[in-house]
């Protein structure tokens, strides 16, 4: 009886999905609740977990919790850590969880709702989820080794070079789009720039009071950092309201992009307890706070969403990017559906801490589901406002105009009606001099963030603050990315520089500290001053080599994981991972191909890099501008080569994987498994951490 | 009403073990209970050494994703 009442119960929550997504994907008539999407995408994630995650673990990777795990055979109490596997969800979500599921989908809402929600759900649930879980799995059953060392030892030597090269690119390439996106938020934003300015001297304060006053108390010292930030953020209006203030705090976008380099050279350098761990500290806790009162606020106020489903943009004249719907939707919205990235995580700290081998898959899968739900919410706050505002704010002026009347008559003139003053009147409302032109997506989702919040709480009165606090809370978690990845990028770069002269790879040795963070810093600040300086607004350039680089490691993660369960015999399933490695080597070559080779200069680099040359030699260009505009074309040159090397990356590890997986099933080599020994665990089946004060 | 009143602090107090491990405040002591450390004849680190060696190990690899 009990058994039925259960069945029933999944037959209604999976019609009652099915019945949201048709809802979301044929309604055509008034706007829709952005309830429809929060039922769809909970059912969605419901039965996947239920079902799909379930079948791999059973059938595909037989999870064993009869067998220890590395935190039980290695347990140090400092890398190796049996942990709850709450606590440790909690780990992986938040360092799973970066500004990427924010952002991307706020970018891909110029396509309409649908192909963005769609992406994420089913992208999650068929790939993104599998491949973090599968890879975790991985890495568990080898004591926790990281992607590069399991292409090594499993695919071959130069899969693990090509993993290790992706990495280099995805980090360079990702610190500079979000230092972008960060610079856009902040242009002409004296509020926004004092509230973030002022989270350093916070940082710094709460670095010492943890290293030499209570060592290791992170929780007091991050309540008293949090309450010091949301004073700065109530003070930033202070500061905007005062004319002398505002003038110091009011900067241009190169400033900007100069500020940020610096403070990532400081990050690198400085001991990290002083800067980066503190500001870190404070991030996760404003982090989970914002995520959790967003998704609130949307089933409190329940918005409509003003957006269509489909957008003219999907034949590729978007004014936020350029580029159709297939293969740009797939490359935009990168975290959310599937992130090569997190293959870094999943192969980092948490298979070190797991404590049975049935939690990856709440811990692998689950966490990227609910990834997945905060870009969906994402795609909710920037479809809820009105789109005309949304284009506005996104789009750059070579493309709308550079007049707020003529930028308005051109987005009225895309069916999306739109005044110059309502411009004016929502930018006064949030307290900023200006809303147009900002693209990044951060701005905007801040407005929609915070237009929710406000109907929750406090009215149009406090529009300003939720606007300055969401613009704080995505500020001050890129930056904590931004400066952990520029630490992580010099220890690379030390590495690399290490094998050619001893003394530079050592992590202590300060001259060798400064030139890798000199190097690292001089690498992704590059493309971040290219991206400010980019009359098309920098974000059409850069996001698509972010998505195309993350989504490249995400193929070296799905082909280490193919041929893994190839080597453990698991043939039967192995369209599993499979398949979503196919779809991803197909968006990630069609995108490489038009990047490059595209006729219009809006999206290939190279036509864009032939328009400037012509332009020169027809004397279109002013003999002043001539330096700058050269310093264009080589940027377009300087992309197209970027794009090309990490395609035929793609290429050569394809290739190569396919060779290995052709000598296994014709028995050429003996397909070995470079898993650790089995050893049977010693903890009893109800085992949950209890030694460690967990129970 | 009692029995509400059990569970209401059980959970309490889970939910601040759990905090306390997720945002590091309770990592020292959990080194000191590690079969690692009680088995190893080294010398324990003091709660300030083991604060600083904790954070550049955790900050060399990657540990916040994009």
């Amino acid at each position: 009886m009990k058994r039925l009442f259960v069945i029933v119960a999944w037959i209604i929550v999976a019609l009652l999905g099915a019945g949201a997504f048709a809802k979301i994907a044929f309604d055509r008539g008034e706007p829709l609740n952005a309830t429809w999407f929060v039922v769809a995408a909970v059912c969605c994630y419901l039965v996947a977990y239920r079902l799909y995650s379930a079948f791999i673990a059973a059938k595909v990777l037989a999870l064993d919790d009869a067998r220890a795990t590395p935190s039980e055979r290695h347990d140090d109490g400092r890398d190796f850590v049996p942990t709850n596997k709450w606590v440790l969800f909690g780990h992986h979500f938040a360092a799973i969880a970066g500004p990427g599921p924010l952002v991307g989908p706020t970018l891909a809402a110029q396509f309409g709702y649908l192909p963005g929600t769609l992406w994420l759900i089913a992208g999650a649930v068929f790939a993104g989820c599998v491949q973090d879980f599968v890879i975790l799995f991985c890495s568990i059953r080898r004591d926790g080794k990281s992607i590069g060392q399991m292409a090594r030892e499993e695919v071959s030597e130069r899969g693990g070079f090509i993993a290790q090269l992706a990495v280099l690119a995805i980090m360079t390439i990702l610190l500079a789009v979000i230092g972008l996106v960060v610079v856009n938020a902040l242009k002409s934003s004296p509020w926004a720039t004092f509230t973030l300015a002022m989270t350093i001297p916070i940082a710094l304060l709460l670095g010492l009071y943890l290293r030499f006053v209570r060592p290791g108390r992170v929780l007091e010292a991050s309540v008293m950092g949090v309450a010091l930030v949301l004073f700065v953020v109530v003070a930033g209006q202070w500061v905007a309201d005062s004319p002398s203030w505002a003038s110091v705090f009011t900067l241009s976008g190169v400033a900007l992009a100069f500020a940020i380099i610096a403070y990532g050279f400081a990050a690198s350098a400085l001991p990290v307890w002083l800067l980066l761990a503190p500001r870190d500290y404070l991030s996760a806790f404003i982090k989970a706070g914002a995520i959790f009162s967003l998704a609130a606020g949307i089933l409190i106020v329940r918005p409509q969403v003003l957006m269509p489903p489909l957008t003219r943009f999907i034949d590729g004249t978007g004014p936020v990017f350029a580029g159709k719907i297939f293969p740009f939707c797939f490359i935009t919205i990168a975290c959310g559906a599937i992130s090569g990235f997190h293959s870094l995580i999943s192969s980092g700290t948490t298979p070190k801490m797991i404590l049975r081998e049935s939690h990856a898959r709440f811990i692998g899968y689950g966490a990227m589901l609910l990834e997945s739900f905060v870009g969906v919410m994402a795609m909710v706050a920037a479809c809820a406002m009105p789109p005309g505002v949304y284009f506005a704010i996104n789009s750059p002026p070579s493309i709308v105009g550079s007049t707020s009347d003529a930028a308005a008559a051109t987005i009225s003139g895309w069916g999306f009606p739109l005044q110059a003053q309502t411009m004016t009147d929502l930018a006064h409302k949030v307290g900023e001099i200006t809303l147009w032109n900002r693209a990044g997506g951060a701005p905007s989702l801040a407005v929609g963030m915070a237009q929710i919040f406000s109907s929750t709480i406090g009215g149009e009165r406090l529009l300003s603050i939720w606007y300055h606090f969401a613009i704080m809370f995505e500020a001050l978690f890129i930056l904590t990315v931004l400066d952990a990845g520029t630490r992580v990028g010099r220890f690379m770069v030390q590495d690399l520089g290490g094998r050619f002269w001893k003394p530079f790879g050592r992590t202590r040795w300060m001259p060798g500290v400064l030139l890798s963070s000199a190097i690292i810093v001089g690498l992704w600040g590059y493309f971040l001053y290219q991206g400010v300086v980019d009359p098309l607004g920098g974000i059409n350039s850069l996001w698509p080599l972010f998505g195309i680089s993350n989504q490249l490691l995400a193929a070296v993660a799905l082909v280490v994981a193919t041929t893994i369960l190839m080597k453990m015999g698991r043939l039967r399933w192995i369209w599993v991972t499979l398949l979503p490695m196919a779809w991803l080597v197909i968006i990630t070559m069609t995108a490489s191909y038009q990047k490059i080779f595209d006729a219009n200069p809006r999206i290939g680099f190279l036509s864009y890099a032939r328009v400037l040359a012509a332009q020169i030699a027809a004397g279109k260009i002013p003999a002043a501008k001539i330096a700058e505009t050269q310093r264009l074309i080589f940027n377009q040159r300087l992309d197209a080569a970027v794009t090309g090397v990490l395609a035929a990356m793609i290429l050569v590890l394809i290739v190569e994987a396919l060779v290995h997986w052709y000598s296994i099933l014709n028995r050429r080599i003996e397909p070995v498994l470079h898993e650790s020994p089995y050893v049977a665990t010693r903890w009893a089946a109800d085992y949950s951490g209890a030694a460690h004060g967990d129970d | 009403m009692r029995h509400a009143g059990r569970l209401t602090s059980r959970f309490i107090r889970r939910f601040w073990r759990g905090l306390r491990e997720w945002c590091g405040d309770a990592a020292y002591e959990t080194y000191l209970r590690s079969k690692g450390t009680q088995s190893s004849p080294c010398h324990k680190l003091t709660p300030a050494e083991f604060y600083v060696e904790q954070l550049n190990r955790r900050y060399s690899k990657p540990n916040r994703c994009c």
